[in-house]
């Protein structure tokens, strides 16, 4: 049996919840409520589940594996249940994908998660502020504890925002450019690539609308269409409970140290 | 054609490199002096434009990235397998290589950079150096060389990065004391990843990675250093920086038996 820990449809959670409904495969939904800090799965966690690389995100338990890191929950599904393949068999095509996956979660998700956290989850924190300073302080994992601990503060340095804006403006320059030759963002069909990519760009238009609007970037925009427009795209944003997936932002992945 | 620039056999470099070897891949191999910024020269820009080494040609076609090259490695080529069949340890060996690509590695590269690159570039003429560094064509490896360079890196980030490592370390040990590797049963990528960042460990952090503190490392550390396609890949070192994972040498066994 497959089980899903999510959180709404947007970000890291999305990316399973789009697979498996592309795949046709009956999940088990454990909706969490990320801002309680609550820990999942019901489990206790596995070595590797214990360390979030991505931050706050998904785990998927598979006849009693836990399975974390969104593109990697994808990577594992695509090897478990080939049919329908969502992965080009091309080694050069998947090699792209996994380092497009790298530049997504060390560059570009970084800085979308940075700026969604200051303008969604510093005012959907207010009201529990108590709680979730608590337990946020509780957290093993130093970068973690600290984006929490931020969003409970509203600290966010001029410099952060700046460089987040830097690396989100580089990261849609990229997708725009590619999408201006071609449909899906690596090789001719929709892969694991375009999950990957759409489930943290679902939310700019709403979240940075400087940096994609139909002006600068209609390709992205189309392609955002045409992604939604998918019946498994549209069931899992149907899972969401607040009608505002994309305002659901938590902490995570860790700016790289390195500048 | 399969072409891999490297510069030493060691941290990203090494990991294409010993994956081909392992994989039985015949390959040009051309070595790029990262000491001489060869790296950041027209001549190799037009073979990768980010000016970052390793870099990977096959037929012509650019594979990015030194952990992605492995994984292209082993679905392109016959030859052992390189990665688990069995799904939920392939997903353990992209974990563990994700872990040391974007916590591990980076930590034990600032202590190398700042022990090892950084004081070799200071005997440099400082206008020279500085017109280097503005060629670098990515932001992130500019402000790196500039830190490594002149020997800026701040005292907290140092000990961050030592916090890291002896943390990696324990994971490590902790996973290897309950499997043969990193991902399960078989050797594959992570190991060689994990290999080529962590040789050096036991004498740069000796405090952290000893026979006494993490039995299991050492001995996996060993065990990969004897393989064939380890001596094969290290052989295409120029400097001192492979010669000194001889510490991982087995001495022949005394009457305690001992590999101390």
């Amino acid at each position: 049996m497959l089980e899903l820990y999510h959180w709404e449809p947007n970000g890291s959670w999305l990316k399973p919840m789009i697979a498996l409904h592309e795949k046709g495969l009956p999940f088990r939904s454990h909706y969490v409520d990320v801002l309680a800090l609550e820990p999942y799965p019901d489990a206790p966690r596995a070595r590797e589940t214990r360390l979030p690389l991505e931050g706050e995100g998904p785990v998927l338990v598979h006849e009693g594996r836990q399975i974390s890191e969104s593109l990697f929950i994808l990577e594992y599904l695509e090897d478990a249940f080939a049919a329908p393949a969502l992965r080009p068999t091309e080694p050069i095509l998947h090699a792209r994908i996994l380092a497009q996956g790298r530049f997504i979660n060390e560059v570009f998700m970084p800085a979308v998660s940075t700026l969604g956290c200051q303008r969604y989850l510093v005012p959907q924190l207010k009201a529990r502020a108590a709680t979730v300073a608590a337990r946020a302080a509780q957290i093993p994992t130093q970068y973690l504890r600290e984006g929490w601990q931020s969003a409970l503060a509203d600290h966010y340095p001029p410099e952060l925002i700046a460089d987040s804006r830097r690396k989100v403006a580089l990261g849609v320059r990229r997708f725009e450019d590619t999408l201006a030759g071609s449909a899906w963002l690596i090789g001719s069909t929709y892969s694991l690539a375009d999950i990957d990519a759409f489930a943290i760009c679902n939310a700019l238009p709403t979240l940075t609308p400087d940096l994609v609007n139909h002006a600068a970037t209609p390709h992205l925009l189309q392609w955002l269409d045409r992604v939604r427009a998918r019946p498994a795209v549209r069931a899992a944003l149907a899972m969401s409970r607040t009608g505002q997936p994309e305002q659901a932002f938590a902490p995570g992945p860790e700016h790289s140290r390195w500048g | 054609m399969l072409t891999i620039y490297h510069w030493e056999p060691n941290a990203n470099s090494g990991k294409p490199i010993l994956a081909a070897f392992e994989k039985g891949v015949d390959f040009e191999s051309r070595y790029i002096d990262m000491l001489a910024f060869e790296q950041h020269a027209p001549e190799y820009l037009t073979v990768n434009p980010n000016g970052t080494v390793p870099a990977m040609l096959h037929d012509g076609v650019l594979v990015p990235e030194s952990t992605v090259m492995m994984e292209y490695i082993d679905a392109s080529f016959p030859g052992p397998p390189l990665r688990p069949a069995d799904p939920f340890e392939r997903w353990r060996m992209r974990w563990w290589c994700r872990y040391f690509d974007q916590v591990v590695g980076p930590s034990i590269s600032m202590f190398g950079w700042s022990f090892f690159v950084g004081p070799a570039m200071r005997q440099r003429d400082p206008e020279e150096l500085r017109a280097r560094i503005e060629r670098i064509p990515l932001k992130e490896r500019r402000i790196a060389w500039s830190k490594a360079i002149y020997g800026t890196f701040a005292p907290e980030e140092m000990a961050e990065s030592g916090r890291r490592i002896a943390e990696g370390v324990g994971h490590l040990e902790a996973a290897l004391a309950e499997r043969a590797w990193v991902a399960g049963n078989s050797y594959s990528i992570a190991d060689i990843a994990g290999f080529n960042m962590l040789a050096g460990l036991p004498l740069m952090n000796a405090q952290v990675a000893n026979d006494t503190a993490t039995p299991h490392l050492m001995e996996w550390l060993r065990k990969i250093n004897e393989r064939p396609a380890v001596r094969r890949s290290f052989a295409l070192g120029r400097t001192e920086l492979v010669r000194r994972y001889a510490h991982l040498e087995r001495r022949a066994a005394g009457p305690g038996g001992a590999h101390a």
